[in-house]
This record gives C-alpha cells, sequence and structure tokens, in this order.
C-alpha cells in the first residue's frame, strides 16, 4: 500500500512540473515578444511628431524681385524665387553672422523651406512686403535634436550639428519657436533622401498592390488546383507526385522565387521591372502552395457524408464540388489565403532580386508604377546613414505589423464567423 | 413483381473479394430486409444498387443488376438519372449544413422538378409530410437542417430522399443511431413508404427486419446464404447457418 502512495505522489509531481515547463515555455515567448514589441515602439514612436520652427520671413519685394509699389498677383507671386527670401531670414536671425554660419542656419531646415515660404505668402497674399512668423519643417538632425534622441555630448567634429546650429536652436527653443506636431507627411509623403521628409506613402501602396495582385493570381489558381486534386483527380503515382511538389514549393527559399521573377517575367516577358505587378506574381508563386495545402485541408476537413448525400441524390460530381463541399470548405481556403498573404507581404528578398528595392520617389497610382513594398523600405532605411532614418525604420516596422495583423484577425474571424453559423 | 434482379453480382475491393455470386430479386412495393453478421457485405450490396461503389475508387463491380429490366451495371447508364429513381438514406443522419426548406428543395431544383417557387413550396410540404416531419417544423423551414435532433434529422434525410419521387429507397441502417422511440418512429414511416416505393432496408436489428420487412435476405462472409419471405426466414429457414444466425448462436 505505502509504495502505491508513493506512486501515485510521483506522478502528481511529475505532471506539476510538466505544467510548470509549459507554463515557463509561454512566459519566456511572451517575454521575448514584450522585448520586441518595447523596442520596436520607444525607438519607433517619435517618428510620428514632426519638428517644426516658426521665424520671421521677410517677404520683401526686392528679395522676391517683385515691384515694390504694385501688388503683385497670384501668378507673379506663382512664379517668383524665394531663395533669398529664405537666405534674408535666415540672415536676420543673428545679425553678427557670416557666410558660413549663414549656410548654417540654412541647414537647420529642410531643403523645402523655399516651397513652405511660397506656400504661406501665396495662401496669405496680403503678407507681401511685411515680416510674418512662418512655419518652416525642421532638419532631420535638429529633429532627433528636438527629440532628445542626438548625443550633443559627442564633440563637434564628430557631429553632423555645429555647435552654432545649436546655439541658434536653443535660443529659438527657449523662445518658445519650436515645437513638434503630428507628422502627416510620413504617411503621405514618398521616399526621400532627406529623413525629415520620407515617408512611406510609396512603399504602403506598393505593398496593398503587390498583395492585390499576389490575391488575384493565385487565389484562383490554387483554389482549382485544389478542387481538382481533391474531389477528381485519381489517386496515382502521378498525383502523389504533383503532391510531393507541392509540398516541396512550399518549402522553396523565397529568394528562389525572386531569381525566377527576374529570369522569367523580367527578361522573358519584359514586364516592366520595380513594379508591384512583377512583385505580386512573383510572391503569388509563394503563395499559391500554401494556399493549396489551406483549400486541400480544408476540403479534406468536409465530411464525406455530404459529399454521398448529395451524389446519392443524383447531383454530379461537379454540383456536389461546387454547391456543398466548397462553399463548406470556403472559410478554412480563406483563412489559409489570407495567411499566406500576410506571409508574402511580409517577404523582403524575392522582391529586391526583381528591382523593387530602387529609390521611389513617387507614390504608385497602378499596380504598373515603379514602387518599393514595406519590408524593402524597411530594409533601404535601416542601411541609411542618418540618424533621422533609425525612427523611420521602427515606425515603418510598425505599420507593417500593425498590416499584418489586421490581416490575421480577419482570417480569424472568417474562420470564426462561418464555422459557427452551422455548428 | 420482380423491381429488382441482381445476377452473378461479385464485388471486389481491390484484391479482396466482398461479394460471392449474389442472384436476388426484390419485390415491387414490398419492404426487404437486409441483415447478416458486420462485415458481410450487406451494405456492399445495397450501395451496388445505386452505384454508390462507383464513389470508392478501388471498388470494381461485376455482374448484372436489373432494375426495371435495365442492366444499370452496362456502360453508358447515366448514374445521375439512376439516382434520382433510386435514393438513399444512410446510417448517419446526414442532412446538409443548409436550412430545412433548402435540403429538400434541392433534389428537385438540380434536377428540375419544379416549375416554379410554389410548386417547389409543395413538394417540400408534401415531402416533409410523407416523412411526418412536417408538423414538427412547418414554423422554422429556414432554420438549419443541423439544429434537430438525431430522429428528426433522419426523417429529414428520408423526406430528402422522397423528394424526388424515387422509385425505390434504399435504407443503410437507418435507426442505428436513434433510440427506441426515434426507431418506432421511422419503422411505423417505412410501413407507411412502401405503399409508394420499393424499400431495401440493411439493419443488424432482427427483430426490426422481422417488424418491417416481407422479404428477407441472410448475408454471411460476402455470400448470400438465404432469401425469402419474411415470414419463412424466421420461422423455418432451409439453412442451418440462417437458423443459428436467427436464434443468437453466432452473429
Amino acid at each position: 500500500m505505502i509504495n502505491r502512495e508513493e506512486f501515485l505522489n510521483k506522478r502528481y509531481k511529475s505532471e506539476k512540473r510538466f505544467q510548470f515547463y509549459g507554463k515557463s515555455a509561454i512566459v519566456l515567448a511572451l517575454l521575448f515578444l514584450a522585448v520586441f514589441l518595447f523596442k520596436i515602439f520607444s525607438t519607433g514612436y517619435t517618428a510620428f511628431q514632426k519638428t517644426w520652427i516658426t521665424i520671421p520671413i521677410n517677404y520683401d519685394p526686392e528679395f522676391m524681385y517683385l515691384d515694390a509699389d504694385q501688388k503683385p498677383s497670384i501668378q507673379d507671386l506663382e512664379d517668383s524665387e524665394y531663395f533669398d527670401v529664405g537666405i534674408e531670414s535666415f540672415a536676420a536671425l543673428d545679425q553678427n553672422a557670416n557666410e558660413d554660419q549663414i549656410t548654417d542656419i540654412k541647414r537647420m531646415f529642410a531643403f523645402i523651406f523655399e516651397e513652405e515660404i511660397k506656400y504661406h505668402i501665396l495662401s496669405n497674399p496680403d503678407d507681401f512686403g511685411k515680416i510674418v512668423e512662418v512655419k518652416l519643417t525642421a532638419s532631420d538632425d535638429l529633429d532627433q535634436v528636438f527629440k532628445g534622441n542626438y548625443p550633443r555630448e559627442l564633440p563637434e567634429e564628430r557631429r553632423r550639428v555645429t555647435d552654432y546650429q545649436l546655439k541658434i536652436f536653443d535660443k529659438l527653443n527657449a523662445e518658445g519657436k519650436v515645437e513638434s506636431n503630428f507628422n502627416f507627411s510620413f504617411f503621405t509623403n514618398a521616399d526621400s533622401r532627406e529623413a525629415e521628409l520620407a515617408g512611406i506613402a510609396s512603399s504602403f501602396m506598393g505593398s496593398l498592390f503587390s498583395i492585390l495582385v499576389c490575391l488575384a493570381v493565385s487565389f484562383p489558381v490554387a483554389l482549382l488546383a485544389a478542387i481538382y486534386l481533391e474531389e477528381f483527380a485519381p489517386k496515382n503515382r502521378l498525383t502523389d507526385f504533383i503532391e510531393v511538389n507541392i509540398n516541396n514549393l512550399a518549402a522553396v527559399p523565397s529568394i528562389v522565387f525572386g531569381l525566377l521573377g527576374l529570369g522569367v517575367l523580367l527578361a522573358v516577358f519584359g514586364l516592366p521591372r520595380s513594379t508591384p505587378l512583377v512583385g505580386g506574381i512573383t510572391l503569388s508563386l509563394m503563395t499559391l502552395p500554401t494556399i493549396i495545402i489551406a483549400a486541400r485541408a480544408s476540403l479534406k476537413a468536409v465530411p464525406p457524408s455530404i459529399r454521398e448525400a448529395a451524389l446519392a441524390m443524383g447531383a454530379s460530381r461537379m454540383q456536389t464540388t461546387l454547391h456543398h463541399t466548397v462553399p463548406l470548405s470556403l472559410p478554412g481556403t480563406l483563412s489559409g489565403t489570407i495567411i499566406g498573404l500576410a506571409q508574402a507581404l511580409g517577404e523582403t528578398a524575392p522582391l529586391i532580386l526583381i528591382g523593387m528595392v530602387a529609390f521611389v520617389n513617387t507614390i504608385p497610382g497602378s499596380p504598373m508604377d515603379p514602387a518599393a513594398s514595406l519590408p524593402v523600405q524597411i530594409y533601404i532605411w535601416a542601411e541609411s546613414a542618418e540618424r533621422g532614418f533609425v525612427e523611420k525604420v521602427s515606425a515603418c516596422i510598425m505599420v507593417l505589423l500593425i498590416f499584418l495583423v489586421l490581416m490575421n484577425l480577419a482570417a480569424q474571424m472568417i474562420r470564426h464567423k462561418f464555422e459557427k453559423k452551422w455548428n | 413483381m420482380n423491381k429488382i434482379e441482381a445476377k452473378n453480382v461479385n464485388v471486389f475491393y481491390g484484391e479482396k473479394q466482398a461479394l460471392f455470386d449474389i442472384n436476388m430479386d426484390i419485390q415491387e412495393k414490398q419492404v426487404t430486409a437486409l441483415i447478416g453478421p458486420s462485415g458481410c457485405g450487406k451494405s456492399t450490396f445495397l450501395r451496388c444498387l445505386n452505384r454508390m461503389n462507383d464513389v470508392i475508387e478501388i471498388c470494381k463491380v461485376e455482374g448484372e443488376i436489373k432494375i426495371n429490366d435495365y442492366n444499370i451495371n452496362q456502360k453508358g447508364t447515366d448514374v445521375v438519372r439512376l439516382r434520382e429513381k433510386i435514393g438513399m438514406v444512410f446510417q448517419k443522419p446526414n442532412p446538409f449544413p443548409k436550412t430545412l426548406y433548402e435540403n429538400i428543395s434541392y433534389g428537385p431544383e438540380i434536377h428540375g422538378m419544379a416549375q416554379s417557387k410554389d410548386e417547389l413550396d409543395q413538394i417540400v410540404e408534401d415531402s416533409l409530410k410523407k416523412a411526418a416531419l412536417w408538423n414538427e417544423v412547418k414554423d422554422r423551414l429556414n432554420e438549419p437542417g443541423t439544429g434537430l435532433s438525431g430522429g428528426q434529422q433522419q426523417r429529414l434525410c428520408i423526406a430528402r430522399a422522397i423528394s424526388v419521387k424515387p422509385e425505390v429507397i434504399l435504407m443503410d441502417e437507418p435507426c442505428s443511431a436513434l433510440d427506441p422511440i426515434a426507431t418506432a418512429q421511422i419503422e411505423e414511416l417505412i410501413d407507411e413508404l412502401k405503399k409508394e416505393h420499393t424499400i431495401v432496408i440493411v439493419t443488424h436489428s432482427m427483430s426490426q427486419a422481422a417488424r418491417v420487412s416481407q422479404q428477407t435476405g441472410f448475408f454471411h462472409l460476402g455470400k448470400l446464404i438465404e432469401v425469402g419471405s419474411t415470414d419463412k426466414i424466421f420461422k423455418n429457414p432451409d439453412q442451418q447457418q440462417t437458423q443459428d444466425y436467427i436464434t443468437g448462436r453466432f452473429g
């Protein structure tokens, strides 16, 4: 009897130990995830803020090469030059500044300061000839200084921001002329060499077009292939061989598909390089086996009794398949498709090979226009030297992650909604 | 009158022979029961009658099965038309995961039996009434068929089978998943249905065979041991094996 009690105790203990291992594994996994997310969010959240510096701009007719005595038309203002307006206004920030120092001040602002100065006078033509305060985009370095991401303690020769710039900046900051607002341009601008102007619009649209093309190509093909293989094809060596190869296809490294896209779509068919069309078709090669496998699994999961019921009612095989089997398998197929597309969305290597790694500063309007994609954008920015891109990388990762989470949620919802309906 | 005549029917699953030289006549508008121990081939024989064995890839059927004097195993037989004439009810209730209405209307729809919505409604109502289910479900025809109880589901499947007005109804152990009350309801229904349909029923329950059938065939190890009127088979069988099985000495 005593032996038996010990035996039982041992069993309870080992069960407890086993549960403990499982729990620790979950805690560990969650910990990794938390660290990862914390790192991304803490570096990235500042990218959603943009720094502006307000300075007095002197709309002196002389700097604009316009007649002082006559009120200019909008067209005159449109055609005018604003570089000198900017330079003179910058010089006015420090009466004693020499040439170099004025250049330094100019570099405190984004290179689009001319556009911003012009935009202000076009929307307020009455400010002609006056000195008015205008909000200008700060350069990416000062943006980082304002956000506290810049190592001011480094010796001057190792910094891109000069002591003189810092002095002017601190003075303006003390006067309350520096502020930061929500960075809309991050979502509306295409890529740029200047970190303060770079945005994800091009790569976001590129990714969106790519997965739409990918969906349009891979879903119908995969669904038809899966239906044929599962419901109609005889089970013989040939179909076994095809099945093995579909599974192999799912395991092929993605870069190989990139080479295929490069060699076939670009070289043989001459499709336009760097476009979401080519990217989408290349990615569809990757999602194809995923969707076929998911669709076959969910077709297999449809109880044979349903097929028998339909056949016994005198439905043909096609009617049985289209009226009963496929509708029942669709939730599983769709969620498999979305998961396949989510994988494709995060894919970088094949897109680099087909040229979607190019610097694209326009927003694509169709899948035939050159575009980047979100993961490639991350790669491009991560390679950039400017400090301003560090937070952009994290911000872009956040956008990509949110995109992916939304897609996976959609997959979950589809599965949930349609499975509930009949059970 | 003979509705179905099977001559020298052999069935193979790959290498394995499942039925040996079955010769059997099935009478019109009567209930024929097929009995025998598990694995004896009675279900296989039943599935030969509407060529449901076609679905099983390794299954090969030889011999002649004449229905209305037409050999259904001959080349060029349209199985879709055949299964319209020969309905089937399965062991486990298998309603479509659709509404009650759609379950019944599916057959008439795919065979183009109704010209209008009203006609279709009428077929659905008639079928459900014949299956003694109408009163229980008439107010919830748009609810899923899978929401019914097991016995109701099986009656739904019977209603579905008779919706296309088949001449023959095959039943593969239709009560094995049901409780005694539901079983009694189905048996009553079978009695009613035999006025218009020829019924072949596979059953494990000898008492059920005795209750519902007029003809009984006893299968053992792929062979048809004895066939005859139910009275004779249960009271005075010719074969010793039949006698042993009926009295529960084996099986």
